[in-house]
């Protein structure tokens, strides 16, 4: 049985992450177009990669959306997850449904419904619109992680400084805080995925020379066929890897996904 | 909230700031394809002309149309790119305006198939490509667009997508090699109907046919020339076919947007993108087939491009008219009797 | 000290309202434009939808690839899921990990990869006609096998996940004494496991069938125009056809879709409690 289990294991493990291995190799390929095996191997489309200044541009502002819009997701999501998660308030229930839906509505329709009705309207700049559409697409999961993590939180900690005399505040800053960080950060982490990988929102909100990486990536997919959408795609894979490894030995991510 | 606000507004400037340099702006909406060598090749040259600075926004023609229509009451984008289906309904919409072609010094260089291809005035043609069959010469033999029809490409044949460019120009081939006499391409639908089973995919991104040419998928697709020099670095056995019945085609035009107020660069610019000296260094890189007549391409260039006065005239274009009237006509017969 | 509601809702306001003002009523105000007729508000728009062949064979596909693709990750999920429940916490840990690692990853990048290993010449193909199983090469992409084999790998860690937490709640020793009982392994399983990991079903078959029936890159790249989705063709009806009133019928339906599946799951969930 528990050969059985090993065997079924390694083939769904195979199964999930082999598909990245082939993509890691194409980029690797020393030939001009996209195979498998790769025509021999060399790093000169990774090279190529960091030579494509619409990639660097739009990396970077990538990077930015994602910091911005989970840092400000966070600073919503973490009163509201400790205001629900501790307070008797009314229609809780369907408060926390409110912040769900976004998880729920096809991103294309989201980003739409943003573009015409409430970037148009109110004439919001290119990078404004991105940050506020990102922003709403990582509260949920802010709001998500951080209630999981107040629920290992046991109250009569908070209950003992307010005797002790602290204000509530303090109590907030000085003792929940500190025992949620992890859960604060691996949502940090969540958010910033959600974000940085974030196609069909983004479709409809990117402008003129503001563009992001996936965006940027699909539609050079629609005309180029080289390894460097797959160096890209490797690149990409091992920034993400490298943050999966280093929050699941610092905080155990697992346990907030 | 106010504080959340507050970081909002810092961190989008902070992201902007790059962008809103004090020196003119000419926002341009263009295909995601060679922006790299199109800097190059025309948008340096002319920013170190004008002084001013070029922002391209790239997308496919369907998208840059949908965002064009979308902020029409206050555009950001000055002039655009686009082919020429999707330049004609935004000229149907009123997103766009005439061109005063009498400003453009250039014009008078141009193939006359490009001088005026939407109509009044609305568009003028910056590259166009010849529409054909691009097939494996060690497989099949192909001689008339009626071969597509052949068994032994049945599972081995890529055609374009009615929402792509190229879509209504295959029905317009088929229709005519069939005998169709009706604007709404009956027979053709009718007879790509019958090999649909046999059609690996209907694509809808140019640059898939050169994966499924290499992995083996297919020997034969309908497709624009502006994919040949891609196809021929696959270095197969791939041939261009001259179909008896001809070879259609289109192009791409500029267009100026409607209430742009950049209305002067953008001409400037256009003017820049149809001279010689542009359209030979474009066609040089391989990026765009030249409209304009006095571009003189070496042999090995020209082979891969769509070029010379013959190959312009020969070229049976769909007319925009036929186009704008039965396009609604062509996708709701594609989806009744293709799609599904 | 928890009991003054006021403090609970100033906390919370922010975020609700921030939701209500720039997401509930941008999309609010959209997908209106399914429910308005010329003549006021109807379901007309619906009927018309749903008259067209081409649009009820998307509908119908969709379903059936969500339904297909929830349903084999509830599968290999379960297998999975005891597999690592089943190791060391060490072993545990780095397991998850591993099942995290492809969540993090862009979709573009993992859906590229199925192109190669799914063409003619791809891997399985080398694999199928090296052993003999087909002479020929079987056809994968742009086939429902090819999008399904994407989704499945696209949202099977999250069934894995949610298994994961719900099989380490239950308590030790309940699978032991069963056995000790004499039940076999599939009583074990349906008797002891699945009802008391109900929950964790729930959840991850709620986010496999969500995420599968509102997935945009997997179809469009693996699936193409010959297998639409619901997604792909609201996309396709948005930007080529700028028609923006099918878009927010099949938005509506895209949404009704999901919560059914949650209610029902939910619902199919309690019926084996009882």
């Amino acid at each position: 049985m528990r050969y059985a289990g090993h065997a079924v294991l390694a083939a769904v493990v195979l199964f999930l992450i082999g598909p990245f291995l082939v993509i890691a190799a194409a980029g690797l390929s020393a030939g001009d177009t996209l195979t498998f095996p790769p025509q021999g191997l060399s790093l000169k489309w990774i090279t190529a990669v960091f030579g494509m200044e619409n990639f660097r541009q739009s990396f970077v502002l990538s990077l930015w959306l994602a910091v911005g819009s989970t840092a400000l997701a966070l600073l919503f999501g973490v009163p509201a997850a400790y205001g629900l998660a501790r307070y008797p308030v009314p229609g809780r229930d369907f408060m926390r449904s409110i912040v769900f839906t976004p998880v729920i509505v096809p991103g294309i329709i989201a980003g739409l419904a943003l573009l015409r009705h409430a970037v148009i309207p109110l004439g919001l700049p290119v990078t404004t619109a991105l940050i506020l559409a990102h922003t709403v697409l990582v509260v949920p999961y802010a709001v998500r992680v951080v209630t999981a993590s107040l629920e290992h939180l046991r109250t009569d900690v908070e209950e003992a400084a307010v005797i002790l005399g602290a204000t509530r505040t303090g109590t907030f800053f000085r003792v929940v805080l500190p025992n949620i960080r992890n859960g604060i950060l691996a949502a940090f982490i969540l958010g910033f995925v959600t974000s940085f990988n974030q196609v069909p929102v983004s479709l409809f909100l990117t402008g003129p020379g503001i563009t992001t990486l996936p965006i940027d990536m699909l539609a050079s997919m629609e005309f180029v066929y080289d390894p460097s959408i797959a160096a890209l795609s490797a690149l990409l894979a091992l920034m993400s890897m490298a943050i999966v490894m280093i929050a699941e030995k610092m905080l155990g991510l697992s346990r907030y996904v | 909230m106010r504080i959340a606000l507050g970081i909002a507004v810092a961190l989008a400037s902070a992201v902007a700031a790059p962008a809103s340099a004090q020196q003119p702006t000419l926002v341009l909406s263009a295909f995601g394809v060679a922006q790299d060598q199109l800097r190059k090749d025309l948008y340096a040259p002319f920013e170190a002309k004008c002084g001013c600075k070029i922002v391209v926004e790239v997308g496919n023609s369907a998208d840059r149309l949908a965002k064009l229509e979308a902020r029409k009451a206050n555009p950001e984008v000055d002039i655009a790119v686009m082919a020429d289906v999707n330049a004609l309904e935004a000229a149907n919409k009123g997103l766009i305006d005439p061109i005063d072609v009498s400003k453009l010094t250039n014009y008078d260089k141009l193939y006359d198939v490009v001088k005026d291809p939407l109509g009044n005035k609305m568009g003028v043609g910056y590259t166009y490509y010849a529409t054909s069959i691009i097939y494996r010469s060690d497989k099949v033999k192909i001689e008339s667009w009626t071969d597509l029809w052949k068994p032994e490409l049945k599972g081995r044949l890529a055609l374009p997508n009615i929402t792509t460019t190229q879509g209504p120009l295959l029905l317009f081939m088929a229709d005519r090699a069939f005998g169709g006499t009706t604007p709404d391409f009956a027979t053709g639908i009718n007879k790509v109907s019958e090999i649909k089973g046999g059609v690996v995919t209907f694509y809808e991104r140019a640059a898939q046919l050169a994966q499924l040419f290499q992995q083996d998928e297919i020997w034969a697709a309908v497709t624009g020339r502006f994919n040949w020099p891609l196809l021929k670095k696959l270095n197969m056995p791939l041939a261009w076919a001259t179909p008896k019945e001809g070879l259609t085609g289109g192009l791409n035009v500029l267009v100026l947007t409607k209430g742009s107020k950049n209305k002067e660069l953008a001409m400037r610019f256009m003017d820049e993108w149809l001279s010689t000296e542009a359209q030979t260094r474009l066609a040089m890189s391989q990026v765009d087939s030249p409209a304009n007549k006095e571009v003189k391409l070496p042999p090995e260039i020209a082979d891969v491009l769509t070029y010379g006065e013959d190959t312009a005239k020969g070229l049976k274009l769909i007319p925009p008219a036929q186009m704008l009237a039965n396009r609604e006509a062509w996708v709701s017969g594609w989806n009744s009797k293709i799609a599904r | 000290m928890f009991e003054d509601r006021r403090i609970g809702i100033a906390l919370a306001a922010p975020a609700v309202l921030f939701v209500m003002l720039a997401f509930l009523l941008p999309v609010g105000i959209l997908l209106s434009g399914s429910v308005t007729t010329p003549g006021g508000w109807g379901i007309s728009r619906f009927t018309t939808f749903f008259a067209e062949p081409l649009y009820q064979e998307v509908v119908w596909r969709t379903l059936r690839l969500g339904a297909l693709v929830t349903l084999a990750s509830a599968a290999i999920g379960y297998a999975a899921a005891l597999a690592i429940v089943d190791t060391s916490p060490a072993t545990k840990g780095r397991l998850v990990g591993l099942f995290i690692l492809p969540l993090m990853i862009s979709p573009v990048a993992r859906t590229y990869a199925w192109i190669v290993i799914l063409g003619r010449t791809g891997l399985v193909n080398q694999v199928v006609t090296g052993l003999g199983l087909s002479d020929e090469p079987l056809r994968l992409l742009f086939t429902e096998t090819a999008v399904f084999i994407g989704l499945v790998q696209l949202f099977l860690p999250l069934m894995v996940l949610s298994l994961v937490s719900a099989l380490e709640n239950l308590p030790a020793d309940v699978v032991p004494a069963a056995r000790v009982l004499g039940a076999n392994w599939i009583a074990v399983f349906f008797r002891v496991i699945l009802p008391l990991t109900r929950e964790g079903l729930v959840i991850g078959g709620t986010l496999v069938f969500t995420g599968a029936v509102t997935a945009y890159i997997t179809p469009a790249v693996l699936g193409g125009s010959k297998v639409l989705m619901l997604e792909t063709l609201l996309y396709q009806r948005v930007s080529v056809a700028n028609d923006y009133v099918s878009a927010s019928v099949i938005a509506v339906i895209l949404i009704a879709m999901s919560v059914a599946a949650n209610a029902l799951l939910k619902r199919a969930a309690a019926a084996r409690k009882r």
